[in-house]
Parts: structure tokens; sequence; C-alpha cells
């Protein structure tokens, strides 16, 4: 027979004001198997803790039931206190009085029953609580970065400055993301790329990051400190151990296509860089545009190739790393304009959206900087931008806001500005956002110094109108239609997550929230952390954001991911699910119902097993075992039985 | 194929081409359009602004007996006929406590028929029957290749800008049977019957609608507005569905004259004028001397009419 004692707590007036204390530590006290039973007003504070440590040792205890508030507040406070004193945390257990029985009744008989009964049950619980250890899972000090913008690139430097080893996976040939596109960033108008190269460059010459360029990451198996991850190296058809990087095969190269980097705006080659300062500047061949892969003649890049580095028979290579953690930095996309059909679904040349008119404003873009519309390449004079479209829009489009739009069209507008000076830029506006540091003062330095006009209100309609590109809208100010004959317009298309996201959070199982962004565990108190242990968020991939919050996550994510690695293993809650081997039929019924994968079929047993690290002890398994084969430790239906049994007793 | 049609009010006055080419055409096409009996008004689009239940009566009544009648589906060619019957049996569909108030009013209700010994009353209206507009009808039920097969006269070379105006798609969660924003279902029908289809910019604005009345000199701009964009963009003529729309470009143009001097007349013609010219229908059907501006001198340049 166990030795079990009870120690029930006041909390105050919280539980003494409606239970019978005394009474019931009394009645207790007479229960089969409870050595000791006794009250007091604070059990958790130092000398009711000392209470139950010197009682334990005092009387041998070997099962301790403190009668108090939710387990969430002080199970692992009356734990520690019973391990300090000898005895297996597990052999100490809550009952709840206060939350599910004080607070929520005011007949003190009724409640001060209702009180035993969960007493009672608790300390059957106890009895045949047994002893365990946490399950020590190990930890692979090595972590993925999946998405090389700025999120993904902070989040790598961080982890691999700390001293740990980070495979960084991005699927374009260079990293830098969208960041690397914009001209000057707001509020103080530095230049994107002057402070991201020295970045991406340090990531490249970090000897603790693996960078993988031109690759993505097909599957993620395993879990916490455990992860196997399959990631494809798209066929460059050019050996990058062999290239110097000279550049003379793009130079070479005859056949030219728009530049995805320069929103079309630009041309690059079928062999290409994306642009001059990526990183790592090696060059892919465009399969789809190459006239050698088209027509089977050209090889022009081969022929002028001093080092022979092309390889035309070149395949996608699959490889295999194991990880610990894993950062999620997939970052954004702009929403369509084509999807845009009241602004003419991108069929108007001079009609572009933000991301294209960085590239228009950069010093380095295919205008050299200087702003000229696409149709004919005049400088515009009269520059219309439209805000929201796409967001706030929940009719047609997005129901969110972009967050970022407000701040980086008063930015081009401003730009603009100084670029032409003769021009008028015009912002049509919802409501202007301009909440972070210095952005205010931004905004209406672009209204005073810079004389933007900015209209509040929606535009309607945008058509073409000869070489003008007409724009209705209303400035809901004055009350009065307004009617714009520019020369060029400019859309602030919402940020939607980057292609390819939601295959990807198929493919690892992380949760989506609207609009296809990704999960936090908790939007206040978790918001690096995916649901999923192991997966950490940074950056647009989880919610539109400017460059320093996306910082500032990526920074936060890398922390957790080194609080993850700062221990050899992990301790993990031995209250989950076991298996009796030889009741366990092999019926397979355990295994679709585990929401977290911790089941599965050993083949070589015949039996479903449980994967402990993985078991998070939510019971799932255990209610679908039709043979009892499948237990939670201490939580076994022998113990559920005698809970039911003794709460049911008068 | 058999399908119940409902008219509509204006059909039998301001337009009845519409209603005689659509019927015309129905009948050479091989498709059954059963005209509803005792139809009434559907209410028009005002009532539907307020949420109450007695503005759901006309439209509800309609389609029940659209039911009664054995039929499915019902189809219009009137925008606003389209869009009321459509929002109505869409708001009985989702909405429980409206559709047992409504339908409690119908029991006892037959306000066609003499009054007569109370028969069993019909069963609750739930919004089974489909509302579609006549453009649907060929898109889905009958098929663009059927219809350009079934061309006599093709209308090649007529430059035809199709006007949808901005009641057929509008609310696009409730009505719209084609993107509301950048819409083809009539440029599709217009290129099956072998026309060339011209787009413009002001497809689907407002024509007016009832400023006609009240503030005809707004209406008579907008109006303008989009004729004269269909000319610019190179339109002979242009194609609509529906009555009121068809009042604002037609018989607006005498006002457009007289407000915006040295504007040209731009003849309008609905898309079931054209569908009956193009099957090789009897003149007499098209009913083209009720135009304003008159159709026929180019027609017969383009040698689509005798």
């Amino acid at each position: 027979m166990k030795r079990i004692g009870v120690f029930v707590c006041h909390c105050g007036h919280n539980i003494a004001g409606v239970v019978d204390v005394k009474r019931l530590a009394a009645e207790l006290a007479k229960h089969p198997g409870v050595a000791f039973a006794t009250d007091y007003i604070y059990m958790c504070s130092e000398p009711g803790q000392a209470l139950v440590r010197e009682k334990i040792k005092e009387l041998n205890l070997d099962g301790v039931v403190v009668a108090a508030c939710s387990p969430t507040l002080h199970e692992l406070t009356f734990r520690t206190a019973g391990r300090m004193a000898g005895l297996n945390p597990y052999q100490v257990e809550i009952a709840n009085i206060r939350e599910q029985c004080s607070w929520v009744h005011t007949d003190g008989a009724q409640a001060t029953a209702k009180a035993l009964k969960i007493a009672r049950s608790t300390i059957e619980k106890v009895r045949y609580n047994q002893s365990l250890e946490p399950v020590m899972v190990p930890i692979t000090q090595r972590a993925l970065v999946i998405g090389g913008g700025i999120a993904g690139i902070q989040a790598a430097l961080d982890i691999a400055d700390a001293g740990y080893e980070v495979v960084l996976v991005e699927r374009e040939p260079s990293i830098g993301g969208h960041m690397i596109q914009l001209s000057e960033t707001f509020p103080t108008l530095d230049c994107s790329q002057c402070i991201l190269t020295p970045k991406m460059v340090a990531v490249a010459q970090h000897p603790n990051i693996r960078l993988l360029t031109y690759s993505e990451v097909e599957d993620i198996s395993g879990y916490i400190g455990n992860f196997k991850v399959k990631i494809r190296r798209k066929a460059a058809y050019v050996d990058w151990d062999v290239c110097t990087g000279c550049g003379v095969c793009v130079e070479k190269c005859p056949k030219k296509v728009p530049s995805e980097f320069e929103r079309f705006l630009g041309m690059r080659k079928a062999i290409y860089t994306p642009f001059p300062q990526a990183v790592p500047n090696k060059p892919v061949i465009d399969r789809v545009n190459c006239t050698y892969f088209l027509k089977g003649t050209c090889k022009a890049c081969e022929k002028f190739c001093e080092v022979k580095a092309i390889r035309w028979e070149q395949e996608d290579q699959y490889l295999e790393e194991s990880v610990g953690a894993v950062v999620v930095a997939t970052g954004y996309d702009t929403y369509p304009i084509a999807n845009l059909g009241e602004y003419v679904g991108g069929k108007i040349m001079d009609v572009i959206d933000g991301l294209a008119f960085e590239r228009l404003l950069s010093a380095s873009g295919p205008t050299a900087g200087q702003i000229r519309r696409p149709s004919d390449g005049t400088v515009p004079k009269e520059v219309v931008f439209v805000q929201c479209a796409g967001s706030r829009d929940p009719e047609l489009h997005k129901a969110y806001c972009s967050k970022i739009c407000c701040m980086y069209t008063t930015k081009h507008a401003m730009l603009y500005k100084h670029a032409v000076p003769d021009g008028q830029p015009y912002v049509f506006y919802i409501d202007m956002r301009t909440n972070g540091k210095g952005y205010e003062e931004f905004y209406q330095r672009a209204i005073d110094e810079d004389g933007v006009i900015f209209l509040r209100g929606k535009v309607a309609k945008i058509f073409q109108d000869g070489d003008k590109v007409m724009v209705w809208g209303a400035d809901t100010l004055t009350g009065r239609k307004v009617e714009i004959a520019a020369d060029m317009v400019v859309l602030a298309t919402a940020i939607v997550p980057s292609a390819g996201t939601e295959e990807l959070v198929k493919r690892i199982k992380i949760g989506c929230s609207d609009g296809g962004f990704l999960l936090e565990a908790h939007p206040k108190l978790r918001p690096v952390e995916s649901m999923t242990a192991g997966f950490f968020l940074a950056g647009c991939a989880q919610a539109p954001k400017d460059i320093p919050e996306a910082v500032a996550q990526a920074s936060g994510a890398a922390s957790k991911v080194i609080g993850v690695f700062s221990q050899e293993a992990m301790a993990h809650e031995p209250t989950i699910a076991f298996v009796d081997e030889d009741l366990c039929s092999g019926c397979h019924m355990c295994i679709p119902v585990c929401p977290y994968e911790a089941r599965e079929f050993d083949k070589e047993k015949g039996i479903a097993i449980v994967k402990e690290a993985l078991c998070e002890g939510c019971g799932a398994c255990v209610a679908a075992c039709p043979s009892g084969a499948t237990q939670q430790r201490n939580l076994t239906d022998a113990q559920i039985e005698e809970m039911i049994t003794v709460s049911l007793m008068e | 194929m058999k399908l119940a049609y409902y008219p509509g009010c204006t059909v039998r006055d301001k337009a009845v081409h519409l209603d005689e080419t659509t019927k015309a055409s129905a009948r050479e096409l091989g498709i059954d359009l059963q005209e509803l009996e005792n139809w009434t008004c559907c209410g028009a689009t005002y009532p539907l602004t307020e949420e109450k239940i007695a503005n759901l009566v006309p439209q509800i009544r309609i389609l029940r007996n659209v039911r009664e009648g054995g039929n499915s589906q019902v189809t219009t060619t009137c925008a606003f006929c389209y869009s009321t019957l459509k929002r109505a049996n869409r708001a009985i569909a989702v909405d429980d406590l409206r559709r047992q108030r409504v339908n409690a009013f119908l029991r006892d209700d037959d306000p066609v028929r003499p009054y007569k010994e109370q028969t069993q009353a019909p069963a609750d209206y739930e919004g089974e029957v489909a509302v579609l507009h006549l453009l649907e009808v060929f898109r889905d039920g009958f098929g663009w290749d059927r219809l350009a097969k079934a061309t006599k006269k093709p209308l090649n070379g007529l430059k035809v800008a199709p006007y949808y105006g901005c009641k057929l798609l509008r609310p696009p969660k409730e009505v719209a049977f084609d993107d509301p924003e950048n819409p083809t279902i009539f440029e599709q029908f217009l290129a099956a019957l072998g026309c060339e289809v011209i787009d413009f910019p002001f497809k689907s604005e407002c024509c007016g609608s009832y400023l006609a009345l009240s503030a005809p000199e707004s209406a008579s701009r907008l109006s303008h507005l989009i004729l004269t964009s269909a000319v610019k963009s190179g339109a002979e003529v242009l194609a609509l569905s529906c009555p009121l729309c068809y009042y604002n470009m037609d018989l607006r143009q005498r006002d457009i004259s007289k407000s915006y001097p040295g504007f040209q007349h731009v003849p309008v013609m609905f898309f079931t004028q054209l569908l009956a010219l193009a099957l090789g229908l009897d003149e007499k059907v098209l009913g083209l001397d009720l135009h304003y501006v008159d159709v026929r001198p180019l027609l017969r340049q383009k040698n689509l009419l005798q």
C-alpha cells in the first residue's frame, strides 16, 4: 500500500471561502492509503512547500496530492518540491479544487462534497502512478533555413554566429530576396543594395553556413531535434565548383529574354546571374529559353568558357541533410496585376506594380535610375500611385492590410519627385498607416517638402485614352470625383505569400492562417514559433512586414533555434502513450488518429509502436485502440476506472 | 432544351423587339422557351434595397410558378429582371426566417386568378429554381460552337461593342455569371455570330439608369461618354441586353445631340436582334423600325439587310 500525503490549500479565501478545507483534510485523512492530510493557507508559498518537503521525508511518503489550483499554475512547483525531498516528480499530482470547484460554485456544502470527490479521484490516480523519467531526445545542433531573403539571411547569420551550422536553401540562383530589388528604403532612404550586399557576402563566407542556392526543399521528416531534409539542387548546367564567375558566357550568349529580377522591364540572357552582385556569383542556364536546348545548336557559352564549366548533361541532384530545427522564411510575392480586373488586369503597359517601380528607381535598374515609362520610354510627368490595390478588399481580393504599402508608396512618390522635379505625383489612399519609428515624419516630409498630393479615396477605374492613362477616383475629403490624365500608374499591389508556400506548408505540415500566411503558435506570446515543434517563422511568410520587423523576427527565430541547440538533448514529458506488445494486434487503428504522426507500424514486430519524442500524450490512440494495448502512462484505463469508482461513491 | 421564360414588363412596351427576337430566335434554335403563365412585374430593383418580406413576394411568386409549371430553370433577357429574380432567389435560399415568412405570405395568395375556392397551396418555395440570363443559357446550355454553326448569315465585318451596363454582373457575389470587372461572355456571344468584337473601357459603366427621370442631364452625360468611347474604339453599333440601358442609349441620343453639339448618332441593338439577324430570320421580326437611331442604313451598307 502506498503512503500518500494530502495537502489542502486555502488559497486565501479563493478556496476556503467556499470549500470547508478543514473538513476536507479531515475526511481525506480517513481515505485508504492516505498517511497524512493537512491544510494550509497558501500551499504554494515557501512555508507551504517546506511543509510538503518535510512531511515527505518525515513520514516517508511515496505519493503526494495537492488539492489546490489548476495544474497549469503549480504542478511544476509541487513536482519540484517533491523531487527536492527525494520523491519522483510523477508521484505528485494536483487536484484542482479552485478553477473546477470553488470559483464556479457558491453552495459551500455541495462544493465541499465535490472537492472531496476531486481529491479522492486524484488520490486513486496517485495510488497507481509509476515513477517516470523524462524521455530524453538527442538534438542535432544544425539548422535549416528555408529562403534567402533578408529574414533568412539574418536568421542564418545569427545562428551561425552563435557557433552552430546552418544549411540555407534558396530556390533562386542568388540570395537577396525582394530586398535586393529595392532602390532605397524608407524612412531613411539608405540604399537597399548597400546595406544588404555585405550581409549576403557574409553568408557566403561564413564557415558555419552551407549555402544551397537554386535549390528547393522537397521534404522534411522527423521531429524537433531530429529532422531529415531532402533538398533538390536544380541543374544549373554549369559546374559552379569550376566556374570563376567571370561573366564571359553571359556576355556571349545571344539569347535575350525579359528579366524576372527587373520585373520584365529589362532583359537578361538565357545564361544569367539575376543581377551583378549575385551571391553566389555563378550563372545558371535557363533551359526553357536556351537556344541549344531549344534547337540543338549554339553552345556559345561553352565555346567562350575558359575553364570549361558548362555541363549540358547535368541533372537535378538530391541531397539529404540532418538538422535539429528549421526556420521558414519563404517570403512574399506581390498580388498579380492580372487579377485586378478593375484596373484592366495588366493590359496597359504603363500600369505597373510597386516592385517594378523600384527597378525604375534603382541606379542599377533597366533605366539606370531614370524614370521612364515602359510603353514609349518617355519621362512621365504625372504619376498616380494607387494604394490598397488588392488589399483591404474582402469583396474581390484580399481582406487584410498589406502593411508596408503606405510607406513605400510615400517613398516612391518622394523619390519620383527627386528624379523628376517638374513632375507631379498623386497618391490615392484609404488610410495612411505610418506606425513605425520615423514613419509619420517621413510622410509629412513628402507632403511639405516634396509636394506629393495625397488624395483620400479609392481609384474606381483606370483606362487607356490615347497615350494617357486615365484614372478615375474619388477624393472623399472634398466629396468630389477626381479624374487624372496620368502618364503612368503605380499600383501598390497586395502582399501575398510567395508562390509555392501552400505546397511547402502541406509538405512540412505547419499551419496556415487566413490569406495563406504561416501560422504562429500564439499571435502575441509565441510569434516566431509555428504550431509544430522545431519549426520557426521569420519574415513576410508569416505576415506582411517591413525590413526592420522582418530582421527582428528573424533574430527572434534564430534565438529560439539557439535555445533549442543550447542543450545536448531535450527532455520530453513521459506521460505519453505506450504499447503492451503482447496485446497489440497491429490493426493500425491508432495510426491515422494520431495528430502528431507519433504512431507507426513496426513491420518486424507486427505491431504499432509509439515514437516517444513525437507523442504529446493527447490520448487519441488510447481511445481508438480496440484491444486496450495502448495505454497512457500514469493515466491507464485501470487508473481511470478507479478514479470514476471513487467519484461515484457517496 | 426546355426552360421557362420570364419576359418582364418593359419588353411588352419600350422593348418589344427584345421580346420578339428572343422568342423567334429560340424557336429557330430549337430552344423550348415556355413563357410563364400569369406573370407579374418582378418588382424592379428598388424594393430589394430594403430587407423586408413583402418586397420579396413578387419574385418568389414568379419563381414558385416556374416550379409549379414543371420547370427547374427560368431565363430572362432584361438585366433588371434577371438581377431582381436572382437576388430574391438567393435571399430566400440563405435566410431561413425570410424564407418562412415570404412563404407564409404566399400560402393563401393568388392575385392573378379570380377568387375561387381555396385549393391546396403549393409547397413552400426554397430557392430551387435556377435563374439564368439568356447569355448564360447560350454559354452553358447551348454552347458557342453550336450557336456559331446555327448562324446562317454570319455578321462578318460588323464592328460591335458589347455593352454590359452596370447591373448584369453586379453585385458580383449575388448575380455574376462572369468576371464583373473583366467579363467576356458577351464578346464570346458576338464572336459566335461572326461579329468583329470591339473592346472599350466603359463596357461595364452605368448608363444613368433611373436618372433618366430625375436628372436627365446626368444620364445624358453618361450615355454620351459610353457611346463616344465605343465609337472612338472603332465600334459601329452598340449591343446590349437591358431595356433601360437601351432607352438611355438609343432614345437619349436626341438629348445628347442637344447637349453635345457635333455628336454623331450611334446605332444601338439588342443582342437578340443581332442573333435573329445572324439566324437569317425575317426582317419583320427584328423590329428595326422601333429604334430612334436607325440601324438599317448601316446593316444595308454591310449587306446584312436587303
